[in-house]
């Protein structure tokens, strides 16, 4: 439909063979004009069109400088060389002509073409009365309607379209001037394979094109490769290239036999076309086609200036919601919880319907979602097949993502953005699916091919589909408030990883004085203790004269010192257990058991136990600090049962899954469940200091050496009946996780 | 009975050194009990250097060294001792305060003897000394070889 478009169908392979014609070389022109090449070193003519003569007469002949009129214009020719203006363009009066040369290599292309009637004050009249019109348009589709119009009468085409590419390259018609010669287009689709990417390329840097009639027999230019080169000559900036076939054919299917494109160029991006059509065949002169261009650059710079007058409206609103989230997120301490709180804002910051937030721990939505095994299938497509972009944006999931299509009503767009390198992190937008009708110039999707050649499509009658799995396209302010965002997170996100950095080293340093301090307690407090003891003793054994009180104070001297001393020593041992490495071996725990009974029992030789002591598994752990577990359990047992008759203990073990249980029963005291709480902690007695004695740090130590092993304790018993502790132990097998 | 030596016992705190000595009194030892209240005596009488450069030839039968000691502290007193051809086999205890590990690796790796916590109850600390004194000043053997000078 475009000016130089080719018609291949999207489902054929024949659409391959359509996008690799080599439309840039045709090795022919168009009869409306005539062209020779110079070698730019010493102007001699190195090819030339069949039908020059027609033009230039005996001017040019291949192999000799050109002369006559055309060698007189030589020296501009030499001249305009050496500047870096693209093209030169000078009238040759005794023939009517305007040529035209632009470089190609070392060659100079130039190309002759027959001046038209206008004067050159008429041209500037109507520019001038089109770029004041253009001025009073309050919208763009007015400034659209208004340049095809203009343009219509100017070039006096039967219709103008105004065409505007999607970001697939679908073109759609969104102004139309017509005098009803030609079928109205006005807002029918065509495909993108209408206009390959080739002939977009040369769109963009060949702004217009003209075909004055497509049943035109094309004029080839002799020799067909260049003498210097032998290559053939590139004619993407010619004006007279001859088009494909298949594009002629397109343009007959069309019912046009005449046509010119001028292409929108916004911010160096193809915006789209501006194309004219007439039935008959029709030309437009060289100078009236640079009007139609500046015309169309007038239009595009207007259409800039609008879109980013749009653009920077709605960047302002989404800009006031990311500071209002930031402001949020940075007074608080959970970024995710923060935004999600904020749930409205968070999805007008780029006007989705519902957003989710996947972290390394946490899974948080608002809004419209799919479900959360959905999303997790979109983050590890995300993940696997995005896994080097920060934001992935798409209106039509489903075609990326297959599986998608289960969950398009909810997610057919998604806009995500990466939080973290390290682990899946992503906070992802969603849009629902919008079911559209598109009318299409034409089934698009329809074979037209026969015999292995590429044929357009014969009907261009307005064709409806129904497009599914899609929503509306993410804009490119929102994909910017979306990075935005994403910069904000990462930022906070990286503060926080500092602060905790931070946090670490001030525990690490603290640590250190926490050793130093209980080093020094070792050392300097446990003597002062000893010495009270020992004195007191020596001043007893000596003083063997002192009465009965005086006895009884120096005693209690011993014991408060004693049990000072003995204070500083399970809390040294309970403090060295956080720092001490853990030496781990096989350990039998039937011998152990049997080694701690014997040591208990030897320090309280008046005690009679009956002890039940089954199989036990053998451990994997630090022998020492184990004997240490065994002692504080069996001595509290024996301890606590001592005003049973019979006391009976029991030890006993299994090995589960990945655990090796021990446990210890016993008959005695027990405890009320309700304090079970407090078993495990320093300094926690259950019982009168008076009734049993110890420093309370016993199953405190017990708990921090099974901990040490990345095991579990347990504690269960009831007042007056006795008390079952277990721990559980990861078992050998396990042990290269479990203790790693 | 190898004739009786000399206890090297190497003490800063006055009253440890005073509980030590009744202790080792208990045990009615006739060895000779010399005293160094600092590390850089005891290297002093050890290697007969300084005060001690005139005294009367012969090692001491066990040092009992206190590991936290002013000038030269007791680690590297067992460090000097273990690393002379001449005086590594003179049986060292080292009595400390601490239970703390380093200390006990640490003097282990320098080849200490025997290496003693002083245990808060006096009782105990009797006996761990006078277990001490008895095994080291009375049984225990020099190495076969060596002859005292």
């Amino acid at each position: 439909m475009g000016g130089g478009s080719i018609i291949a169908d999207i489902t054929t392979p024949d659409l391959e063979t359509c996008a690799r014609e080599p439309i840039h070389i045709p090795g022919a022109i168009q009869p409306h004009g005539a062209l020779f090449v110079l070698r730019a070193s010493d102007m001699i003519v190195v090819q030339a069109s069949i039908n020059v003569t027609d033009y230039l007469g005996d001017d040019i002949v291949v192999g000799e400088r050109p002369r006559g009129a055309v060698g007189g214009l030589l020296d501009s020719i030499l001249q305009w060389h050496q500047t870096p203006e693209p093209t030169l363009q000078i009238p040759v009066a005794p023939y009517g002509l305007i040529v035209v040369a632009h470089r190609s290599g070392r060659s100079i292309i130039v190309e002759a073409e027959r001046e038209e009637p206008q004067t050159a004050s008429q041209t500037f009249t109507s520019l001038r009365s089109f770029v004041q019109t253009l001025a009073q348009q309050a919208d763009h589709d007015a400034s659209l309607q208004v340049t095809a119009r203009f343009l219509r009468q100017l070039t006096g085409f039967d219709r103008t379209l105004v065409y505007q590419f999607d970001e697939d390259w679908n073109g759609q018609v969104v102004a139309e001037a017509g005098n009803g010669a030609l079928p109205s287009y006005l807002d029918l689709r065509f495909p993108a394979s209408d206009i390959p990417a080739q002939a977009r390329a040369l769109y963009a840097t060949n702004p217009v094109r003209i075909i004055p009639n497509a049943t035109y027999d094309a004029v080839p230019i002799i020799p067909v490769a260049n003498p210097d080169t032998q290559t053939p000559l590139d004619l993407s900036f010619a004006q007279l290239r001859s088009v494909s076939p298949v594009h002629l054919e397109y343009m007959r299917n069309m019912g046009t036999a005449a046509s010119m494109s001028v292409s929108i160029m916004i911010d160096g991006r193809l915006w789209g076309l501006v194309s004219c059509h007439s039935a008959a065949p029709h030309y437009v002169g060289i100078v009236t086609r640079d009007v139609c261009e500046l015309i169309v650059q007038s239009l595009a710079m207007r259409i800039a200036a609008q879109q980013r007058e749009v653009s920077s409206a709605s960047r302002a609103q989404l800009g006031r919601i990311t500071s209002r989230l930031l402001t949020l997120m940075s007074s608080g301490t959970k970024w995710p919880e923060e935004l999600i709180d904020a749930g409205d804002d968070l999805q007008a910051q780029v006007g989705a319907d519902g957003a989710a937030i996947i972290t390394e721990t946490g899974y948080f939505t608002v809004g419209e979602c799919p479900r959360e095994d959905e999303v997790r299938t979109i983050v590890r497509w995300l993940e696997e097949e995005r896994s080097d972009a920060d934001l992935v944006a798409s209106h039509s999931l489903a075609s990326e993502l297959p599986p998608a299509s289960a969950f398009a009503a909810s997610a057919s767009g998604v806009l995500a953005v990466r939080i973290s390198e390290l682990h899946p992190s992503w906070v992802i937008w969603f849009r629902p699916e919008v079911v559209r009708t598109v009318k299409w110039g034409g089934n698009p999707h329809k074979l037209v091919t026969e015999e292995g050649r590429i044929h357009p499509r014969n009907s261009f009658d307005a064709w409806r589909e129904q497009v599914h799995q899609q929503a509306k396209p993410w804009t490119e302010s929102e994909l910017s408030a979306a990075r935005d965002l994403r910069r904000a997170i990462v930022g906070i996100v990286l503060r926080r990883a500092e602060e905790l950095a931070e946090l670490t080293s001030e525990l690490r340093r603290s640590n250190k004085e926490l050793e130093a301090f209980s080093y020094s307690v070792s050392h300097d407090l446990r003597a002062p203790f000893r010495h009270i003891v020992g004195f007191a003793q020596l001043l007893r054994e000596r003083e063997t004269s002192l009465d009965a009180k005086s006895q009884h104070y120096l005693r209690n001297i011993s014991e408060s010192a004693l049990a000072a001393g003995r204070l500083v020593d399970d809390l040294l041992n309970f403090s060295q257990l956080g720092r001490a490495s853990i030496a781990s071996k096989n350990v039998d725990m039937n011998k152990l058991v049997e080694e701690v009974i014997k040591s208990v029992m030897l320090s309280r030789p008046d005690r009679q136990v009956e002890w039940k002591i089954g199989r036990l598994p053998t451990a994997w752990g630090d022998a020492t600090l184990l004997r240490q577990v065994w002692y504080n359990l069996i001595d509290n047992a024996v301890k606590y049962s001592r005003d049973r008759e019979p006391a009976v203990i029991s030890i006993d073990g299994s090995t589960a899954d990945d655990v090796t249980v021990y446990s210890i029963s016993d008959n005695g005291v027990g405890f009320d469940m309700a304090y079970v709480g407090k078993l495990f902690g320093v300094f926690q007695r259950l019982q009168r200091a008076e009734d049993f004695d110890g420093t309370g740090i016993g199953l405190a130590l017990v708990r921090r050496i099974v901990e040490r092993h990345n095991g579990t304790v347990k504690a269960t018993g009831e007042e007056d009946k006795g008390a079952t502790f277990t721990f559980a132990l990861p078992t050998p097998e396990k042990k290269g996780r479990a203790l790693a | 009975m190898p004739e009786l030596r000399p206890i090297l016992l190497v003490e800063d705190s006055p009253r440890d050194l005073e509980l030590t000595l009744a202790a080792l009194e208990k045990c009615q030892l006739a060895n000779d009990i010399v005293i160094a209240r600092d590390g850089a005596e005891a290297v002093d009488y050890l290697f007969s250097t300084g005060q001690y450069a005139e005294r009367e030839e012969g090692d001491p039968t066990v040092v009992l060294l206190d590991l936290k000691l002013p000038k030269v502290d007791g680690l590297e007193v067992l460090e000097r001792v273990k690393q002379d051809p001449k005086l590594r086999h003179i049986p060292i205890v080292m009595l400390t305060s601490s239970r703390e590990e380093q200390d006990l690796v640490r003097s282990y790796q320098l080849g200490v003897n025997a290496f003693v916590v002083k245990p808060v109850e006096f009782n105990e600390f009797f006996k761990a000394i006078q277990d001490l004194g008895v095994f080291w000043a009375l049984l225990n053997e020099p190495p076969p070889g060596y002859r005292p000078q």
